[in-house]
């Protein structure tokens, strides 16, 4: 290697540095030093934008399939098998020519190293070799409109418009696999109940491998499964408990993975009054036998309201088997609210129980956390209390924000199926908050990204697993969801949690499902179609519209206020909700659910944004994927002036977290991913005080908790970003 | 010997005669892991697209640094016993003996996802041949036999905070390729643990050689720049044996002498290597940081940031509703 001295300049070839030594700086290194203090003490922002130009120089522009004109692509890309012929033949090649030509026009730029990286490693179609790539952003936003439109002109040039501004993303699967002809599926997660017979359990373990070889997150619930020691045909002592089906689970998510794209994924619910709750939260320890312990499958506790109450007694808590609960009442235990029949079961002496200190439960959930960031939590009967929907919903999913009722199904001797109940499939997409507010029309992006998704669901038809396309069909469920929250609060100097910070989140929640519940209902007038079981929702009987009718909401600043005037956003009124609700009555909506608020990871790194709702991790987050590395990620807007509005989710601190989430939690029909953080003087009761507040304030499910321990002074790296705190 | 025990007492964690001893070891507690945490064998199809050469090298290396955390655990941490100024400190030499032992078996996890047992009887045989490894250990054995016990700790924080740095260099490289990033995972919680060794037991050495005479300070600093160099010389070769194939000995090298000058400051000296020769990639320097800030997905492996929490029971005000 030669010893030359390397100049760098930046796009106007203005020299910004020099450096030498054998090689120049890669990309790799130019993205690391944002991480690291300059010689002037100062952020070195712009090095991350050369390291997205080095990238596309030395590696992209070098790596990427050149063709001479749009028809010579297209024609070779389907005559080689890349794209599907089907979805291209829905248009003419004229307006193939306009959309390519009008994404194009819009010279979208990546912001930031982290964003290219993630797309070009992630999402681009490559050859088959996976060495060279065939697409550039504009060309897979291309060929995401045109699969969504399903052949409707109009709406494939709106999703063009919607998704290359950055307002709205689809996630990951749809946005992956849209128009390509070898791929997975576009739905991004499943929720599959298990019932307490090896016919369910081996079905369920099926079910997750087909699932997750199509790319899903699947989490599974495994409240009604018999507890260790319990009778097996009246034998006693004969069940293994739930621990080994959760072994079973966690082999089946890696060993299948979506063409080796991703691992699978999974996770596994219980409900707090299940016997084996203890045995489930030690799986996670960090000393925990190999036989027993659990490395990669996530895990969940569904939490009634009944289990707060005891703890605030400090009483015992009684677990009861769900053997003789399903004996009793003649239905599952997941189907049972054990709030309700909680004294009734603990009188009753055909239910075996055994019991436990409540309020020794959440130290041991909170410990737990600690070590291993899970459980997650569901508070069940705030769930059910909010959910606009006939049925239950006893458990969540791989991100805690997919909320849906089920029903179990029921299988013959020959394995085969006897009566097919309902499982949840939920295709998401998130808006761009700031990309949104600066849109020109807020409720067409919100019709343009409910059809979309609704294109989805429509689509989708997961044959393998017979309760999830039943589902889908009878439910048309979507989620539509935000990200980049902290990244408008902050750009717009608004602490995150502030007065300020609470009025923006709930108008803009607010305003966001007035034009969501419009679209569905403007989707079901023009198919004359709902999704089942409508009429006993609800939105059928009203009920749903009452908060919004018998209230005003309006913004409580004059800041935020102001905001919504200048973005020319009409915030709805009684009287828009009053029509709403009567045409929402008379035809009904389309979409059984509607919002979810996922946390949002690659696609917030692509559409530069913040994650979801959240406070960010870090100014300069460091992040380690399986296929990245780590790669360093600033904060969108982040400069001098708003680096005071970035106060990080651990200075920020649970409290305001939960706050911000429960004024948006009102408006939201299914669940939203909430993380919480603490620094590491946090103790297992600080983390139990963010529950108890949590569930006080309405919040339906907590993700994972994140403690961040500080370096111990004269450890760290010098001159290290993220380093400081 | 300043230190005349006769009588054995009982420990007293509530009388600290150094605060330091306390921290340290609420710190290491709260860093306890063992390897079954990271899941490794999210790294066989990684490992798998790495060419033979660089496979081989990657043991060789890992060979290397179980090597080094062998001496620690088993004869390093314990010849240090002895000096202990408090019980205390005691018990946490037992804690970084303990976990030292904890690498070494690492290292161990790593080879049996990844390797098949020839392949690792290979790269042990390599390391029982390999004549700057063998010079390393022998250099460092001798001055942990040595009597006295300011220069075992000087030989022992060149060890935590210099001599492993060869060994720690090619993991962060892979992981900043995108390489064996779940065992990056495991080496960055070996990183956050040594960073903490070589601190502490750097801090010892500086509170003895405060009470020293201007004589024997002279002589300490002497020594202690002496041993430095002459680890030098022979890590450079073990460098170039070890890299030169892949080409990064030169950002090896840079690597060893940011490394160097920490191990100095930990002892609290001047640092030896100029800034200019310091240029490490600012990936690896990155990737370093023993913060637990890394954020990562449920479809990555388990992060090196997740810590032993403070159990605190609840009480009746915080069920207050």
């Amino acid at each position: 290697m030669a010893n030359s001295v390397v100049e760098l300049t930046d796009d106007k070839g203005n020299l910004i540095g020099a450096r030498g030594m054998e090689s120049a700086m890669s990309y790799q290194d130019l993205n690391a030093m944002i991480n690291l203090w300059g010689n002037d003490q100062k952020l070195q922002l712009e090095k991350d934008k050369l390291a997205v130009r080095k990238y596309f120089l030395d590696h992209v522009n070098q790596n990427t399939v050149f063709f001479h004109s749009l028809q010579e692509r297209l024609d070779y890309l389907v005559e080689n098998e890349y794209y599907e012929k089907e979805i291209l033949d829905q248009y003419s090649f004229e307006f193939i020519t306009k959309l390519n030509d009008l994404a194009y026009s819009k010279k979208f730029r990546f912001e930031a190293f982290m964003g290219a990286y993630k797309f070009y490693t992630g999402y681009a179609l490559k050859t088959f070799d996976g060495a060279r790539y065939l697409e550039r952003f504009e060309d897979r936003v291309v060929m995401v409109a045109l699969t969504l439109a399903e052949g409707h002109e109009d709406r494939a040039i709106h999703l063009v418009e919607e998704i290359i501004s950055g307002r709205f993303q689809p996630a990951t699967p749809t946005f992956l696999n849209c128009g390509k002809k070898q791929r997975g599926e576009f739905v991004s997660c499943f929720l599959l109940r298990i019932e307490d017979n090896m016919e369910s359990i081996a079905r369920g373990i099926n079910s997750a491998l087909q699932l997750s070889k199509r790319g899903g997150g699947v989490a599974l619930s495994l409240t009604n499964i018999r507890e260790y020691g319990a009778p097996i045909k009246k034998i006693e002592g004969q069940s293994s408990g739930i621990i080994p089906v959760m072994k079973l689970l966690e082999d089946s998510f890696s060993y299948a993975n979506q063409l080796g794209a991703r691992q699978g994924a999974g996770a596994v619910y219980l409900n707090a009054h299940h016997p084996d709750i203890m045995r489930f939260l030690d799986t996670k320890r960090e000393n925990a036998d190999e036989k027993i312990r659990i490395k990669t499958l996530s895990i969940g506790v569904v939490v009634p309201d009944i289990t707060m109450h005891l703890a605030k007694d400090n009483e015992d808590m009684y677990l009861f088997s769900p053997y003789d609960v399903e004996r009793v009442y003649g239905i599952p235990f997941s189907d049972i609210s054990v709030t309700e029949k909680y004294h009734e079961m603990v009188d009753d002496p055909r239910i075996r129980k055994s019991k436990i200190k409540a309020r020794e439960l959440f130290e041991k959930i909170a410990e737990l956390q600690f070590e291993s960031g899970y459980p997650y939590v569901m508070y069940e009967d705030t769930v059910n209390r909010e959910n606009p929907i006939q049925g239950r919903i006893n458990m969540s999913n791989l991100c805690s924000e997919i909320l849906q009722v089920n029903t179990p199904t029921t299988y013959n001797a020959d394995l085969s199926y006897n009566h097919i109940g309902k499982d949840i499939s939920c295709n998401l997409g998130s808006l761009n908050i700031a990309a949104t507010m600066d849109g020109p029309d807020f409720g067409m992006t919100i019709e343009t990204s409910i059809r979309a998704l609704t294109a989805v669901s429509d689509q989708s038809d997961i044959e393998s697993v017979r309760s999830i396309s039943d589902g889908n069909h009878k439910s048309h469920a979507i989620g539509l969801g935000q990200m980049n929250l902290h990244g408008y609060l902050a750009r717009e100097k608004i602490h995150y949690g502030s007065e300020e910070g609470l009025d923006f989140t709930n108008i803009y929640f607010y305003t966001v499902n007035y034009h969501a519940i419009a679209a569905s209902n403007k989707i079901a007038i023009e198919r004359k179609s709902t999704f089942d079981n409508f009429e006993n929702s609800k939105y059928a009987s009203g009920e749903y519209f009452d908060k919004y009718v018998n209230q005003t909401w309006v913004p409580a600043t004059p800041k935020v206020k102001e905001l919504f005037d200048k973005s020319g956003i009409h915030i709805p009124t009684q009287e828009d909700w009053k029509r709403l609700k009567e045409s929402v009555m008379k035809h009904g909506i389309y979409n059984q659910n509607l919002q979810a608020v996922p946390p949002t990871g690659s696609i917030s790194y692509i559409n530069n944004s913040t994650s979801s709702i959240h406070p960010i991790a870090s100014r300069i987050e460091v992040r380690k994927e399986g296929k990245l590395g780590r790669v360093y990620y600033p904060a969108p807007f982040l400069n001098e002036e708003t680096w005071e509005y970035y106060e990080d989710a651990y200075e920020v601190g649970p409290e305001k977290i939960i706050d911000t989430y429960a004024v948006a939690t009102q408006h939201v029909d299914q669940g939203l991913s909430l993380t919480l953080f603490f620094k590491d003087t946090a103790t297992t009761r600080d983390v139990n005080r963010s529950q108890i507040y949590a569930w006080r304030k309405g919040i339906k499910t907590i993700y994972y908790i994140r403690i961040r321990q500080a370096a111990l002074e004269g450890t760290e790296v010098e001159n290290c970003v993220s380093c400081m705190l | 010997m300043e230190k005349t025990k006769l009588i054995t007492r009982p420990i007293n964690w509530n009388k600290i005669e150094d605060a330091v001893d306390l921290d340290v070891w609420n710190r290491l507690t709260q860093n306890f892991w063992l390897p079954e945490k990271v899941p490794l064998s999210n790294d066989v199809q990684s490992w798998g697209t790495l060419r033979p050469h660089e496979q081989k090298l990657t043991m060789h290396v890992f060979t290397g640094l179980t090597m080094l955390d062998t001496i620690q655990g088993t004869v390093g941490a314990m010849s240090l016993m002895p000096d202990a100024r408090t019980q205390h400190e005691e018990a946490v030499i037992t804690n970084i003996a303990f976990m030292e032992s904890v690498h070494a078996k690492s290292y161990s996890s790593v080879f049996s996802t990844l390797c098949s047992t020839n392949e690792i009887d290979e790269a042990f045989r390599w390391s029982e041949d390999n004549p700057y490894l063998q010079k390393k250990a022998e250099i460092i054995l001798s001055y942990y036999n040595g009597d006295d016990p300011l220069k075992r700790k000087v030989a022992s924080t060149l060890l935590e905070s210099f001599l492993f740095y060869s060994g720690f260099y090619l993991p962060m490289y892979w992981s900043s390729r995108a390489k064996l990033t779940n065992t990056a995972d495991l080496i960055r919680l070996i990183i956050r643990d040594e960073a903490i060794h070589g601190y502490y037991i750097g801090y010892k050495f500086q509170l003895g050689y405060n009470e020293a005479s201007t004589e024997r300070k002279a002589d300490l600093k002497g020594y202690t720049y002496d041993l430095l160099l002459e680890l030098y010389e022979n890590e450079v070769k073990y460098t170039a044996d070890l890299y030169d194939e892949i080409g990064l000995t030169h950002d090896v090298k840079q690597f060893l002498h940011y490394n160097g000058n920490k191990a100095l400051m930990n002892l609290g000296f001047d640092p030896l290597f100029p800034k200019d020769d310091c240029d490490v990639s600012p990936a690896i320097l990155s990737a370093l940081s023993p913060s637990s800030d890394e954020n990562h997905d449920f479809f990555s492996g388990s992060g090196s940031s997740y810590v032993i929490g403070k159990h605190e029971s609840t009480k009746d005000e915080d069920w207050d509703f």
